[in-house]
């Protein structure tokens, strides 16, 4: 009776993870980065939504604003300091990358960080609703469902729209679409805020459940990168299913040996992963 | 490559280059003032203490830069070995020994072979992903410490070290510990340099250079990064097991992943892959986040800011803004890539 409670549970972490991880996908994808800024970004949208929603802000109205905010911040990071490594070797990217999440963190306690903040949730989605007789937060489900029908929405717009198709093709090859006639400076702004905004809603969207801090994206992001291996580096539909599993084994692990052990239990099962696949799940991943 | 290649050219240049006697000249001048400190601050006795805290730094420096300026690989969560040093350490002389020599020797025994085990799968993956698991390794590091809070006193710290005896006598004065800190800080920035000149040396850096040529040139490279993984652990757990030994008490904090960015900005600071640049690096980072944070609480946004800052427009650290300098100045060939 605990294993489908856990499981319900599982797939709402899941589904915060599915949204957070699309956007470090997405950034690896097209511009080879391994942000490790992206919790940092999570920690800005949990942080800005209590902020928006202490101002009188309704939810529907913060879940707008929050992302287009941080989307816009990380468009402008991307232009005023991602941009100088462009041509640098890996190294420096992750180098950077790890130097403004200390950065980030650092502005995010001087604005109220050290504190944990409370998200308070709408009336209209308080309460629990009970699904083949086990109940779930009403705010829980409307997380999940948020999630899942933004990362289709974004599946759809990268299959269908221009935007998307420059995306994938950077995705295959950067420098072959540079000579197609990609501009890449623009693209990988593009790309880099909308990560930022998905790392941003995701933040928001869980800070009810999650609570906002400055480092309330530490724990995410090691989830995340987690997600991103088992799902091979830069394959969208690995990050898909492997959010899930990852989603579901930290919940189960939390329900039947304690928090901090279920990401040890991950931690082995990613690592015994790696010496069999080190592709991922789809064998898609990049080992180069 | 830019970074990479000045390191390269440097290191090559120092060997054949008559430049080089100044250098080790300097070197030596400096580590006789650094040795005969304590007689110098003898009226603060809080300053001596900065300097060991500062040797410690420097120790865990060297040991990261034995792995990244070695073989090229990036370690996100140094912390982790040097935590875990810290914490085998604490709890041996708590419930074995309070000798020296029984506890460092049996801390970093623990500490390589955990490492082997764990870098054995990490070595393996690209330089991206072994970031990203360095990283998650540093964390489950830190909730291990949560997991076994009756042991390691959890969010309060591991305390109440024991005095500890070396050689069956008592190391009580802060003199005593400055040589101490500072002897195996010597006697391991002799050795990383030595290791620069033998055969395994070499290897490594050919790795670092290119692993696949190096591969192919007949070196296992797997092998040859493993073994820079352990020793690096093991050096990184013997800083710690000196700190929390020093220190008396340790707390998780050395665990968490600012620790790591700490560690990694030692050797950024002072030059990736100089070896020595590194130890100047951890000690000028010291001082200088002591004096800073004593000013401001904001420490955090500088520390990442000059982070940042070290990166855009040094890649080469400290150390390759004054070799050029240097280079330029006496007018020698300054090889720039």
């Amino acid at each position: 009776m605990l294993a489908i409670s856990l499981a319900l549970n599982g797939v709402v972490l899941g589904s915060v993870l599915l949204l957070f991880s699309l956007g470090l996908t997405l950034i690896y994808g097209v511009g080879r980065i391994v942000n490790f800024a992206h919790g940092a970004l999570f920690s800005i949208g949990a942080m800005l939504g209590v902020w928006l929603a202490g101002q009188g802000l309704p939810l529907w109205l913060t879940l707008i604003v929050t992302p287009v905010a941080v989307g816009l911040i990380g468009a402008l990071l991307d232009w005023a300091v991602l941009a100088r490594i462009r041509d640098r070797p890996m190294v420096d990217s992750l180098l950077l990358t790890f130097g403004l999440a200390l950065f980030i963190t650092g502005v995010l306690y001087e604005m109220g960080g050290r504190h944990v903040q409370m998200m308070p949730i709408p009336n209209m989605l308080e309460g629990a609703i009970s699904i083949f007789g086990f109940t779930l937060p009403v705010y829980r489900l409307f997380v999940s469902l948020l999630a899942v029908v933004l990362a289709a929405g974004l599946f759809m717009f990268l299959k269908n729209s221009d935007w998307g198709l420059r995306v994938r093709a950077a995705n295959d090859d950067p420098e072959m679409g540079a000579c197609l006639g990609i501009n890449r400076e623009m693209l990988m702004h593009s790309v880099v805020g909308v990560s930022a905004a998905l790392a941003a809603i995701s933040g928001v969207a869980a800070a009810p459940i999650f609570t906002a801090y400055a480092t309330v994206g530490d724990k995410i992001l090691i989830l995340a990168f987690m997600t991103v291996i088992l799902g091979g580096l830069g394959s969208l539909r690995g990050a898909v299913v492997a959010a899930y599993v990852v989603g579901l084994i930290i919940v189960f692990g939390e329900g039947y040996f304690g928090g901090q052990m279920a990401l040890m239990v991950l931690f082995v099962l990613v690592m015994a992963m790696l010496i069999n696949w080190p592709r991922g799940f789809f064998g898609e991943g990049r080992t180069e | 490559m830019t970074g990479a290649a000045v390191l390269q050219s440097k290191s090559a240049a120092g060997e054949h280059a008559p430049s080089r006697r100044p250098y080790l000249l300097a070197l030596i001048i400096l580590a006789i003032l650094g040795a005969t400190l304590p007689l110098w601050v003898t009226n603060s006795p809080f300053l001596l203490m900065l300097a060991s805290h500062a040797v410690v730094a420097a120790i865990v420096a060297l040991s990261l830069d034995l792995l990244t300026g070695n073989t090229g690989l990036l370690s996100f969560g140094h912390a982790a070995w040097y935590g875990f040093g810290a914490y085998a350490a604490g709890l041996l002389s708590k419930s074995l020994s309070a000798e020296l020599l029984v506890i460092l020797p049996l801390t970093v025994i623990a500490a390589s072979l955990t490492a082997l085990a764990i870098g054995a799968v990490l070595v393996r993956q690209i330089g991206k992903t072994f970031a990203i698991l360095t990283l998650a390794l540093s964390q489950i590091f830190y909730a291990l410490v949560f997991v076994f809070s009756d042991r390691t006193g959890g969010e309060d710290g591991l305390q109440g070290v024991p005095m500890i005896t070396a050689f069956g006598r008592t190391v009580a004065s802060p003199e005593a510990w400055y040589w101490l800190l500072y002897g195996v800080l010597v006697a391991s920035l002799a050795g990383a340099l030595y290791l620069r000149t033998t055969p395994l040396g070499r290897a490594w850096l050919a790795i670092k250079e290119n692993t696949e040529r190096a591969r192919f040139i007949g070196i296992n490279t797997g092998a040859l990064k493993l073994i820079a993984y352990v020793f690096s652990a093991g050096l990184a757990s013997l800083a710690g097991a000196l700190f929390v030994l020093f220190n008396g008490a340790v707390s998780p904090d050395v665990l968490h992943w600012f620790e790591s960015g700490k560690i990694l900005m030692y050797v950024v600071l002072g030059g990736v892959g100089t070896i020595v640049g590194p130890v100047f690096g951890a000690a000028a980072f010291t001082l200088t986040e002591h004096y800073v944070s004593s000013i401001t609480d904001a420490w955090l946004i500088y520390f990442g800011g000059l982070f940042v800052l070290i990166v855009i427009v040094a890649p080469g650290g400290l150390f390759g803004i004054f070799g050029n300098l240097y280079a330029r100045l006496t007018g020698g060939r300054e090889k720039r890539s």
